[in-house]
């Protein structure tokens, strides 16, 4: 082993940070550069400080793992550490190097750290989790979308979600308090989000159903869309299709 | 409590009633017509007048019963209350009867000369009879609802059994302490047998209680501080559980297991997704044989939490409902800041 793996661990408990710390530090080839107790910290120092390898919990105060990885510039390699054995697929479709679950024994730590190690002498540094993440809709509904700007992490709870525009591959989620933009594809929002709330009108929008005050035929055969506060979004065939779906009429 | 009458609950207990004042009236009537040669009509008219008016009088004996029950009352009451009722009864039954007697009756004079004072003591004696197969009535429908709150209430006491069960094997818990024990079997080895410990103390007291329905609240309390304590180990100073209990409460009996769910709840809204210390309060006072628990917590109002599922809330007011016979015991505020959970609990 030529270089050490830079380290970050991310994890709420003291007790569970300070077994993972001593594992670790009777593996030859880790160096911890950072803790972090939650998982806003989390974002934040893995983004300044690019590791190679991050350990992370998933249930933390704040923001969960999952949600912790969509909000990374930086992709480092991810060992899940956690008690839950339910998101364990989930996570390997995060593309996870691997997933503890608590109480974990060193030598199995050991495994995870070597798996990691081969990762990188195979495909290089850079993993590849953020992509992977976007295009897994989560099994339940989404309750609430984290959006990090240049400076703050943004919890955003979809009952306050008005509607949805595609931008090339972000989209802008406009809420009543202003506007987000995430990479995010309109596909995995349409089929994250409730479909009893929200209905896809059109290749770039998804509304809420709540926020509809009227549709309006624009031209024959062409529809709008005009919500409580004015705005004006066109509709498509397929989209009219929608509405008429979910409205009944 | 039930007041509906048991011949609106109960139709065949009415129809029974019917047949056999109408076995008794049809009685009355042939013997008069075929054994002492009246008139068939006379005797239709006085079987009329008296018994048949009584079957419908008597029925309402039973509200007077329902208000004087043998349990709540002492002796001399319920026979005081019992005598004016019958007199009442007997004075509106007898009026009823000589006015229905001088309208049909063609000797209606001489009838009231001959009969009047046998039936005051017949109206007494079939207030009796009323009274005895009232309590009666009462008594086989109060066992009847007892044996279906037992069942209902055992079904429950499983229900929360299996809940705490399941929240201590939950991986939260079980193993996020397990990983505790883990870490501090390198660091502080006393500390993690202590945790064994009490781990194991609280699951016992979880297995242990499967048939007693009631147990004293200082063990119900102690319980609870084992669970508070274990957590404390894992989440720190974010979890910080204040106790200002009066201790005369000690002695008092609460359903056991009914407590937990409710820390639980405090925890997992609570301090999972705090990030700064949370203070679990609880706090009891004693007057007027009832027992009050108060548990608060803090929470912040930015953290989305998932939506609760309710069953630890919802399983509480059932069981308190189906003991105390009081749905009320129960009151649950949130005002976007704090949570607060208070049980009344009657001690009598």
């Amino acid at each position: 082993m030529t270089e050490k793996l830079r380290t970050i661990i991310v994890e709420d408990e003291e007790l569970a940070r300070n077994l993972l710390k001593s594992f670790l530090k009777d593996a030859g080839n880790i160096e911890l550069i950072a803790e972090c107790e939650n998982g806003f910290e989390g974002v934040k120092m893995i983004n300044e400080m690019k590791p190679d390898l991050v350990f992370l919990d998933i249930q933390m105060p704040k923001i969960t793992g999952f949600e912790l990885l969509e909000l990374l510039d930086h992709k480092p390699h991810i060992i899940f550490a956690t008690a839950y054995d339910q998101y364990a697929l989930k996570a390997f479709e995060y593309n996870a190097a691997d997933y503890l679950l608590k109480p974990y024994s060193k030598e199995r730590l050991m495994e995870a750290i070597e798996k990691v190690a081969e990762r990188i002498r195979n495909e290089g540094a850079v993993s590849d989790v953020a992509e992977k993440v976007s295009d897994y809709p989560k099994e339940e509904s989404l309750d609430r979308i984290v959006v990090k700007d240049r400076h703050k992490i943004h919890i955003i709870p979809v009952d306050q979600v008005r509607y949805i525009e595609s931008m090339d591959d972000y989209v802008m989620i406009y809420t009543h308090e202003g506007r987000y933009m995430k990479q995010k594809t309109m596909k995995y929002l349409e089929s994250a989000l409730n479909p009893k709330n929200f209905v896809r009108i059109h290749r770039s929008y998804i509304v809420k159903v709540e926020e509809i005050n009227e549709i309006q035929q624009y031209e024959k055969e062409s529809y709008i869309v005009i919500l409580h506060d004015k705005t004006k979004l066109k509709v498509s065939k397929t989209g009219y299709k929608n509405l008429k779906d979910i409205l009944n009429f | 409590m039930d007041f509906k009458h048991p011949f609106i609950s109960n139709s065949r207990l009415a129809f029974y009633y019917v047949l056999t004042w109408f076995a008794i009236l049809s009685g009355s009537v042939l013997l008069k017509w075929l054994a002492y040669g009246f008139d068939p009509g006379l005797a239709v008219a006085e079987a009329f007048a008296l018994p048949f008016t009584f079957a419908i009088i008597g029925a309402s004996i039973w509200y007077v019963i329902k208000y004087s029950t043998l349990e709540n009352y002492s002796a001399g009451r319920i026979i005081l209350s019992h005598l004016i009722a019958a007199t009442i009864i007997v004075f509106i039954w007898l009026y009823l009867g000589v006015v229905i007697i001088k309208l049909i009756h063609p000797y209606s004079g001489q009838w009231i000369d001959n009969n009047l004072a046998a039936n005051i003591f017949s109206g007494y004696m079939l207030y009796l009879t009323y009274v005895i197969f009232f309590y009666a009535v009462n008594y086989y429908q109060g066992f009847k609802e007892k044996l279906r709150n037992e069942g209902k209430l055992k079904s429950l006491v499983k229900e929360a059994e299996l809940h705490a069960l399941k929240s201590q094997i939950n991986p939260h818990f079980l193993f996020n302490s397990l990983n505790s024990i883990s870490s501090l079997t390198m660091t502080d080895p006393a500390k993690a047998q202590e945790m064994v410990i009490n781990l194991s103390a609280l699951m016992r007291y979880s297995l242990k209680h499967d048939q007693i329905e009631k147990v004293p609240f200082s063990e119900e309390l102690n319980n609870n501080k084992l669970y508070l304590q274990i957590e404390k180990v894992r989440f720190g100073k974010k979890l910080n559980p204040v106790f200002e209990i009066d201790e005369n409460c000690l002695d008092a009996l609460i359903p056991n297991m009914i407590l937990q769910p409710l820390y639980e709840n405090a925890i997992k809204y609570g301090v999972y997704e705090a990030t700064e210390p949370v203070d679990i309060v609880t706090r009891s006072t004693c007057k007027n044989d009832i027992l009050e628990i108060i548990i608060t917590n803090n929470y912040d109002p930015n953290s989305i939490s998932k939506k609760g599922e309710g069953i630890g809330l919802r399983n509480i007011r059932d069981r308190l409902q189906i003991i105390y016979n009081n749905p009320m015991l129960m009151k649950v505020e949130d005002n976007k800041k704090e949570f607060k959970v208070t049980l009344a609990i009657p001690q009598k």
